[in-house]
């Protein structure tokens, strides 16, 4: 029966040309959605590598301030420690957990180069945000002796630069020493990609790290919030500041990945809304035009059931003619590495397309194949 | 020595008290009023009638396309009144072969494709199914278009190959509605003489048709006049 349909199908190729081209379409569409989602999904499961409830980033701007900014910076931060209501403070680079802001740079071991995101922090960030060193330790000021600055690199870093070697005691582009390695580390929240980053310890009087990351103890309010802006701005006369909840800005970064997504997802979803519509009046129309040749199957033999699934057979058929065509054009990406996004990624992508249009089309077509297997035979020979 | 008693032949298709009524909300109308018929084994029987008397409603019943509103229908010996709609299409794939006027093949498929359907709905495999089908073919003298479509036939080669279709399966009865209607005298003799090498071959035809000519090539002739038997 397979062979009999391919041949019906085969044979009105050009009759169902548009058709073909309209399922190839949607399968396309559908392909670069369901890839969007399964990239942002397998980074959601990743786990983020730090915890940023009840963490605050306070930014400290000098304006025109010019005068001894790192004492200023540093008596900051120790005023911030003295809180009660404060747990653990940090004192970091602009590209703090959520932020806008990114700084990257190439390092280079054994002649392996790797772009990573730099992170320049001090000796409590890892305990600021419940960063795990799996590898080694978390850098201290002590470690700064010497020539070499104490870096941290994440698993991502060492799986690109080491391979198999132990990445501990390493130098990197003669002024890095590495001293630990923690597991992932996605500043952007959940859905951004592990990609290697790099954590180096900023020299204590360094003047452009000007974001501090407070901690703050379980149900600490706005109140606080408050009295913490007023006091520092008190003893910073003319710098700004400013207060930025982790949890607040992980739902902007949020928003920029879901919204495209959810917009894709409303356009794409018009679009198959239409193709199933059109597929469901071409199947009706092509039952109309084909009464005597369902009745003259059912007097040589076919059931009712049986012409009902020769129809969904034959959208079957047709749906697998558009999508090989599709995954002509589909299979080029992971062949390509387009994107640099995984082949395991496109794969799942291609599978859960191919299943919407299988669904898709099978619905569009059960009840117009219904409706031809309740056709009565006797009436519909006569009508020819 | 005497000559052994002729065995009376079986009874290939009964209708007893046979009533055909459609219905629509405002009119009842009787397409067939009491038929009680019996056609043997072998027996080549034509149906003749005005138009509208019912002559095809008739056929329907016997090829179980259509169900009587009372009466029994028996195929072979077989009561089919309470066959489901699986048993009913068995039964049609393997005993009955259908032959229409307007031939009713598939324009999108090939002469050989036509022919194989029948054995489609039997599940034979693909390589029987083409050899029985060609087979067919040459029976009816059309070996020499198994791949052309039936746009590119005659009335009557596609008369032929609806018959090759018919009888591809090698059924017992060959049911044909005005096989010769659609065709001019000369296709008409051509395809009645098929059918009566056929029922030659021992196929039970039963034949509807307006020609007088025709009628009178087979063994019996049964006249419907509004739904009745008159002859």
């Amino acid at each position: 029966m397979i062979s009999h349909l391919l041949k019906l199908i085969w044979n009105k190729k050009k009759a169902h040309a548009l058709l073909i081209v309209e399922i190839w379409a949607s399968f396309m569409v559908l392909f670069g959605l369901a890839t969007l989602i399964v990239v942002n999904v397998r980074n959601y499961r990743e786990p983020m590598g730090f915890t940023y409830e009840n963490v605050w980033a306070v930014g400290l701007k000098s304006n025109q301030d010019t005068v001894a900014i790192a004492e200023k910076l540093q008596r900051v931060t120790q005023r911030l420690k003295a809180y009660p209501e404060v747990e653990s403070v940090s004192r970091m680079s602009s590209n703090f957990p959520f932020s806008a802001n990114t700084m990257n740079n190439g390092i280079e071991y054994n002649k392996r180069k790797v772009m990573a995101d730099f992170y320049a922090t001090d000796e409590n960030f890892a305990k600021t945000l419940d960063i795990a060193v799996t590898e080694g330790k978390w850098y201290q000021y002590a470690d700064s002796v010497g020539k070499y600055t104490p870096l941290v690199i994440n698993q991502k870093v060492k799986e690109e630069l080491f391979e198999n070697e132990n990445p501990l005691g390493k130098i990197i582009g003669e002024k890095f020493k590495v001293v630990g390695v923690v597991n992932t580390f996605k500043s952007k929240g959940e859905f951004m990609s592990d990609k290697p980053a790099v954590f180096e310890l900023f020299k204590p009087d360094a003047t452009w790290n000007d974001t501090v990351l407070v901690k703050v103890k379980p149900g600490t309010d706005a109140v606080f919030e408050a009295k913490l802006v007023k006091e520092i701005a008190a003893m910073m006369t003319g710098w700004n500041v400013e207060v930025d909840y982790l949890t607040d800005s992980r739902k902007n970064q949020h928003n920029l990945v879901l919204v495209p997504i959810i917009i894709a997802l409303i356009v794409s979803s018009f679009l198959l809304i239409n193709v199933a519509l059109g597929l469901f009046g071409v199947l009706n129309l092509s039952i109309a035009k084909r009464r005597g040749e369902i009745g003259l199957r059912r007097a040589l033999g076919a059931t009712g059931n049986g012409i009902s699934t020769q129809f969904i057979g034959e959208i079957w058929v047709l749906a697998t003619f558009a999508l090989l065509i599709g995954l002509l054009f589909a299979a080029q990406f992971p062949l390509l590495n387009v994107f640099d996004v995984k082949s395991g990624t496109y794969v799942t992508a291609i599978l859960i397309a191919m299943l919407i249009i299988y669904g898709i089309v099978t619905l569009c077509a059960f009840f117009p194949s219904r409706q031809a297997a309740g056709i009565q035979p006797a009436t519909a020979l006569h009508e020819e | 020595m005497p000559s052994a008693p002729c065995p009376t032949p079986k009874i290939m298709i009964s209708l007893q008290n046979i009533e055909k009524v459609y219905r629509t909300s405002t009119i009842e109308t009787l397409a067939l009023n009491n038929i009680n018929l019996d056609i043997k084994k072998g027996e080549f029987v034509s149906i003749m009638g005005p138009s509208g008397c019912g002559k095809s409603t008739l056929l329907n019943v016997m090829g179980l396309l259509d169900e009587p509103s009372s009466g029994t229908v028996q195929l072979d010996g077989q009561p089919v009144m309470k066959y489901t709609d699986k048993e009913l299409a068995k039964l049609r794939n393997q005993k009955i072969g259908f032959i229409f006027q307007s031939f009713h093949l598939i324009n999108d498929l090939t002469v050989l494709d036509n022919v194989e359907i029948p054995l489609l709905y039997r599940s034979t495999n693909g390589k029987p199914r083409q050899e029985y089908a060609k087979e067919a073919l040459a029976k009816v003298g059309l070996s020499n278009r198994m791949k052309h479509f039936p746009k590119q036939l005659s009335g009557g080669q596609k008369q032929r190959v609806a018959i090759a279709r018919a009888i591809v399966g090698n059924p017992d009865i060959i049911l044909a509605d005005e096989p010769t209607g659609n065709l001019d005298s000369a296709m008409g003799n051509e395809i009645m003489t098929i059918l009566q090498d056929l029922n030659k071959e021992g196929a039970t035809i039963v034949m509807v048709t307006h020609d007088e000519q025709m009628a009178k090539r087979t063994h019996r002739l049964i006249r419907l006049f509004d739904g009745t038997q008159v002859l």
